[in-house]
């Protein structure tokens, strides 16, 4: 392989703790290459943020020293990150929202055999624009994909992410968000759908850097098998960020005694006139709504799908276009289908 | 139509019923009544074929078949139906998704033809008429937010869009004002006088003002202990429940 393996996080990096990258790395016979984008490297910004206060910063400076495929995004788009059998990729996308403007961008995440895919995506959002960012992340069982996300919201500018991860594999789904501006809005939101070993790792940092921001985290993991998911939120609200409106959501449903959910709700606030709370759950299906909708002829199966569908409602509520939020639902039945 | 004999049921390895014993023709309608903690709740969940009871002996048999080794839906599908004493809420599952899947479900189980849509939204305006519930509850999740008496009639409406064949309503009058009370029990009236049976499980005599029964049986520690007609009913109303519980004991 082409990189150091002490460039990669251990678990004894307290951000790291619930996922081994290590271990999943460690076997996997990988040869660098090229998903075929430009390569203006004058475009990238070297420096990982928030470099100074969690030094979870190793994959950003992996990805700067290795990528040549370098994508610059200004309107709406649909981005494909696939990886081949082998494949070690590096991909940067670097996507600028200009004032005022509305875009909506979708990424595909997937790949076939083994590869890792160390992708970082850096946003910059100017004044009153909105972002739609919709991800879906669907790897095989041997990828490993780490996703960096950086983003800078201006004044009163929209930030709106949701991913779904389904499928197999490593998946670590990273957001460092960065409220610059007054009344700037960061809404993030997903559905983990994990069966078989899959590890799917969310980790949120959310930097309140200006008053009267609001963000939102709204996180719903199914489980089964021994699939393992960790949900990470921080929402750090700076001494400026008065008038701050923050809510962070994470609810996880076990459905079988093997898999493994962690999570990790984290407020740190400097500021004194801030609203701010969060919510964790993780619990099996209810048994109450379950007989209920069996006792009116709904066979168990249905059933089970029903509530799972409805607990996953509420993070398909955060999207705001029509079209894809019916993809997520049709993709939230067939997942279901394919377990029941 | 439903019969049960000598039936034995425990949950946590506590006995409930301990040998009941109730005959149920096609177009009756008998009334359970008795005291807190005399497993009124536990013969409907074990009627319904909740799996957190355990049935310790006896049977229960529904137009001569056994239904105890039915699941819950399988129970539905052969025509029974149990009106819980407190529904259940359902976030995130609309009135609508939940009623459709649960017709269809039925019917496919019963080998009729599964509504579409439009079918199903005739039906299901047709009862709501009917019975004088609002369409806007059909696009609210079930049961959540629901005031008592709109929880009541939901039951009610469920009852009436499953078409089963026999009933089995439990404490319905349970939190429910005297309109309320009037609304539900018109909808089980309208429902009478074919070959559809009920068994109205309640503490209080006034549910049967409005729902006459033919026979009243009076329940205790798990058994039936007295039945008559409609008259045991006002005679418990009158003396309370330790008279007749104390009597037979």
């Amino acid at each position: 392989m082409s990189f150091a393996f002490e460039n990669i996080p251990s678990v004894k990096s307290e951000r790291w703790k619930y996922s081994n990258l290590q271990r999943a790395l460690k076997d996997l016979s990988l040869t660098p290459a090229r998903l075929g984008w430009d390569g203006n490297v004058s475009l990238l910004s070297p420096h990982a943020p928030g470099a100074m206060e969690y030094g979870d910063t190793q994959l950003w400076d992996l990805n700067a020293s290795q990528t040549k495929d370098i994508k610059f995004i200004t309107s709406n788009d649909i981005i494909d990150v696939s990886a081949k059998d082998g494949q070690s990729l590096s991909p940067r996308l670097i996507i600028d929202v200009k004032a005022g403007e509305n875009i909506t961008i979708i990424e595909n995440h997937n790949g076939d055999g083994v590869y890792w895919k160390n992708a970082v995506v850096q946003i910059n959002i100017e004044e009153n624009a909105i972002f739609n960012h919709y991800r879906t992340i669907e790897e095989s069982e041997k990828g490993v994909n780490t996703l960096f996300t950086h983003v800078k919201i201006a004044k009163g500018a929209s930030y709106n992410a949701f991913t779904m991860v389904l499928g197999d594999g490593f998946v670590r789904n990273q957001i460092h968000a960065e409220i610059m501006g007054e009344g700037a809005h960061c809404g993030l939101a997903g559905v983990n759908l994990l069966a078989s070993t899959q590890h799917a790792d969310t980790t949120i940092t959310i930097e309140h850097q200006a008053p009267h921001g609001t963000s939102n985290q709204t996180y719903k993991s199914v489980l089964t098998d021994k699939a393992h998911g960790v949900f990470q939120g921080k929402v750090h609200v700076h001494k400026v960020a008065q008038k701050t409106d923050g809510y962070q959501l994470s609810n996880a449903l076990i459905l079988s005694p093997q898999a493994e959910m962690d999570t990790k709700p984290e407020l740190e606030i400097y500021a004194d006139d801030v609203k701010c709370s969060h919510g964790a759950t993780t619990g099996k299906l209810d048994d109450d709504p379950l007989f209920y909708m069996r006792a009116r002829g709904i066979p168990e199966p249905v059933a089970r799908a029903l509530l799972i569908e409805a607990f996953c409602a509420q993070a398909l509520e955060c999207i705001a276009d029509d079209v894809f939020a019916q993809t997520m639902r049709e993709e939230i039945a067939k997942w279901l289908t394919s377990r029941a | 139509m439903l019969n049960i004999k000598n039936l034995k049921a425990s949950i946590d390895g506590k006995e409930i019923l301990n040998g009941l014993n109730l005959d149920i023709g096609a177009g009756q309608v008998h009334a359970i009544m008795g005291p807190n903690g005399a497993g009124k709740s536990t013969l409907s969940y074990v009627l319904a074929g909740r799996e957190e009871y355990e049935v310790t002996g006896g049977d229960i048999t529904l137009d001569g078949q056994s239904i105890m080794d039915m699941s819950p839906e399988e129970r539905a599908a052969a025509g029974l139906f149990l009106a819980f004493q407190y529904p259940v809420e359902i976030p995130g599952v609309q009135m609508t998704t939940f009623m459709k899947t649960a017709v269809n479900s039925v019917r496919k189980a019963r080998g009729l033809k599964e509504l579409d849509a439009i079918d199903f939204l005739k039906l299901m305006k047709g009862k709501c008429k009917e019975l004088g519930i609002s369409d806007d509850m059909m696009k609210r999740a079930v049961n959540v937010g629901f005031s008592g008496g709109e929880k009541k009639r939901n039951e009610v409406l469920q009852m009436a869009m499953l078409d089963p064949k026999f009933c089995v309503l439990d404490e319905t009058d349970s939190g429910l004002d005297i309109d309320a009370l009037k609304i539900v029990a018109d909808g089980v009236n309208a429902m009478r006088g074919g070959d559809k049976s009920f068994l109205v499980i309640t503490h209080y005599q006034r549910l049967l003002d409005y729902i006459k029964p033919d026979v009243v049986h009076v329940m205790s520690k798990g058994r039936i202990i007295k039945t008559g007609g409609p008259e045991l009913a006002l005679e418990l109303e009158a003396k309370g429940y330790a008279d007749i519980v104390g009597a037979a004991a």
